[in-house]
C-alpha cells in the first residue's frame, strides 16, 4: 500500500505551535515515521534539502540575523549550544603579577583581565594550537610548554604618578594624576617567534573594546604583569565563549479569524509591536459578500497582519473580551530566527560556519566509533 | 634588639628607641635600610634599624612594608 500524503493545509496546521491565553499546544514536532498512521516520514536527503532554506536578515560583523527553515528544533538547538560553548577562542589564562600595589586584588584583578574579550588575526588565531595543561588525572601527562604555536604573551605595566600640568583646584583624579584609570587599551602585546608574521600590523591581539576599565590607581600605585593568553572552548570558562548572545526563537504566526472592524482594529493594532497589524479599508467586494462579517462596512477600517515577524508574542490580545475568538496565535515550528552576536574574534556569520563545522566533526567521530562497534 | 634591651619609651623622649644602652650607634649603621610607605602620602622611606618611624615627608607616623618582589602566578579565572 502506497502511504497516505497529508494534503498541503494539513501540513501548514501541523506546523504551528499554538500559543493561548494559558497554554501552549501542539508542541512536539510529528514529522518522524510511525506517528501519523499510514504516512511515510521517513527521512531523506533531497526531502531535507528541498524544504531547508536560510534567509539573512542583517549581517553585520559583529551581529548577525538569519532564519533557518525547515529543520529539527533538535538541530537548531545543537547550533546554538555550539555557539555558546564549543568553539574554540583566545582569551587570557595565566597571570603573572610582578607587582600590583592598586586597591583591587591580584585573584580579582586577573579574574578580570581573563574577562576582556580579544581580537587578532583571524589566520593566526586558527593558526595556534591548544595548550594542553597538566592533567588533573595525575596520569604523568606534563603540560605543553608556552611556545609561539599555543600561547600568546601580554603585559600590563602602569604606574599612577601626580599630573604636574593640572590646573589648581582639579577635582578629576584622570586629569590630576598620569595613568588614574587602567584601561585594556593599556595591555600591550609582544609577538614571539612566528607571531611576528601572523599578528602583525592590524592583526595584532589587542582588546576588542580599548575603554574596558580594569583598576583604578592613585598616585605611587603600580601594576606590573605578565599575561598568557590560550586558546579554550566556553565550555571551560565563559570568557571563551566567542558569542555575546546566541539565540533563537521561532516565527511568529497570527492569524485573523473573524473581522476586527473600525475601533476595535486600532485597539488590536496597539496590542502588537508597531508595523506587525495594519489597518486596511473593507473594499466594497469583501462587504458585498454575504458571510464574510464584513457586511455593510464598507469603508471601514480593518486589522491585516503585515508582518508578524516583529511580533513579540505577549499574547495582550488574548486579554481582551472583544477580541475573543477572533484570532489564533502560534509560532511555526521549523522556522528558527537566530541572532548571533560576536565578541568580536570572529565574525558572526563565520561563528555560525564554524558551528556547523563542529557539529560535522561531531558526526564524524559518531559513525566512526559506530563503524568501531560493528568491526 | 634584645628583649633584655627593652625599655619602657618615656613620653619626653622624641625617639622611643634613641640614646639608650641598649646597642651602640656602630650598630645600627652597618644595618641595611630596608624601605617602607608612608600610609598618608605613599613616600618610600628607607629606614635602617634605629632610626626614627617617621616619613621623611610628611612626619606621619604610620609605615608600612612592600610588597614582596617575587612574582605570583594566577589562574584568570
Amino acid at each position: 500500500m502506497a502511504p497516505l500524503v497529508p494534503s498541503q493545509e494539513e501540513l501548514q496546521r501541523r506546523r504551528i505551535i499554538g500559543i493561548n491565553a494559558e497554554t501552549v499546544t501542539n508542541i512536539p514536532s510529528t514529522d518522524f515515521p510511525g506517528h501519523w498512521p499510514g504516512e511515510s516520514h521517513s527521512w531523506a536527503l533531497d526531502k531535507f534539502k528541498n524544504g531547508f532554506n536560510v534567509e539573512f536578515h542583517r549581517n553585520d560583523p559583529y551581529e548577525a540575523s538569519f532564519s533557518l527553515i525547515g529543520l529539527d528544533a533538535a538541530v537548531a538547538n545543537a547550533f546554538r549550544r555550539i555557539l555558546m560553548a564549543e568553539i574554540p577562542t583566545l582569551a587570557i589564562e595565566y597571570v603573572f603579577v610582578h607587582n600590583n600595589t592598586s586597591v583591587i586584588q591580584d585573584e580579582v584583578l586577573a579574574q578580570r583581565l581573563g574577562l576582556i574579550p580579544l581580537k587578532g588575526s583571524v589566520e593566526g588565531i586558527n593558526w595556534m594550537q591548544w595548550f594542553r595543561k597538566e592533567s588533573e588525572e595525575d596520569d604523568g601527562t606534563p603540560a605543553d610548554t608556552p611556545s609561539d604555536f599555543n600561547t600568546v604573551v601580554m603585559h600590563l605595566d602602569v604606574e599612577c604618578t601626580i599630573n604636574a600640568d593640572a590646573e589648581p583646584g582639579e577635582q578629576d583624579p584622570r586629569k590630576l594624576y598620569h595613568n588614574a584609570h587602567v584601561y585594556a587599551k593599556d595591555l600591550t602585546f609582544h609577538a614571539v617567534g612566528r607571531q611576528e608574521e601572523y599578528f602583525a600590523g592590524d592583526g595584532a591581539i589587542q582588546p576588542v573594546n580599548p575603554d574596558i576599565l580594569i583598576a583604578k590607581l592613585r598616585p605611587g600605585q603600580v601594576i606590573q604583569l605578565e599575561m598568557h593568553c590560550i586558546k579554550g572552548i566556553g565550555a571551560d570558562h565563559a570568557k571563551f565563549s566567542p558569542v555575546a548572545t546566541a539565540s533563537y526563537r521561532l516565527l511568529p504566526d497570527i492569524k485573523i479569524e473573524r473581522p476586527i472592524i473600525g475601533e476595535d482594529a486600532k485597539k488590536f493594532a496597539k496590542c502588537f509591536p508597531k508595523g506587525v497589524i495594519t489597518l486596511e479599508p473593507v473594499t466594497s467586494a469583501e462587504a458585498s459578500r454575504p458571510g464574510s462579517g464584513y457586511e455593510g462596512h464598507a469603508g471601514e477600517l480593518k486589522a491585516v497582519v503585515r508582518d508578524a515577524f516583529n511580533d513579540t508574542v505577549s499574547r495582550e490580545c488574548l486579554r481582551h473580551e472583544e477580541f475573543q475568538g477572533k484570532v489564533k496565535l502560534g509560532r511555526v515550528r521549523d522556522h528558527f530566527i537566530f541572532n548571533v552576536e560576536s565578541t568580536g574574534q570572529f565574525e558572526s556569520d563565520v561563528l555560525f560556519l564554524e558551528a556547523v563545522k563542529v557539529l560535522k566533526l561531531k558526526c564524524a567521530r559518531w559513525k566512526r566509533g559506530l563503524s568501531d562497534l560493528m568491526a | 634588639m634584645s628583649r633584655e634591651a627593652y625599655q619602657v619609651p618615656s613620653m619626653g623622649t622624641q625617639n622611643a628607641f634613641g640614646n639608650d644602652a641598649g646597642y651602640t650607634n656602630a650598630m645600627a649603621t652597618d644595618t641595611p635600610s630596608v624601605v617602607y610607605l608612608c600610609g598618608e602620602c605613599s613616600a618610600r622611606v628607607p629606614l635602617k634599624r634605629g632610626d626614627q618611624i617617621r616619613c621623611k615627608d610628611c612626619g606621619h607616623r604610620v609605615l608600612y612594608k612592600e610588597r614582596t618582589k617575587r612574582m605570583v602566578q594566577f589562574e584568570a579565572r
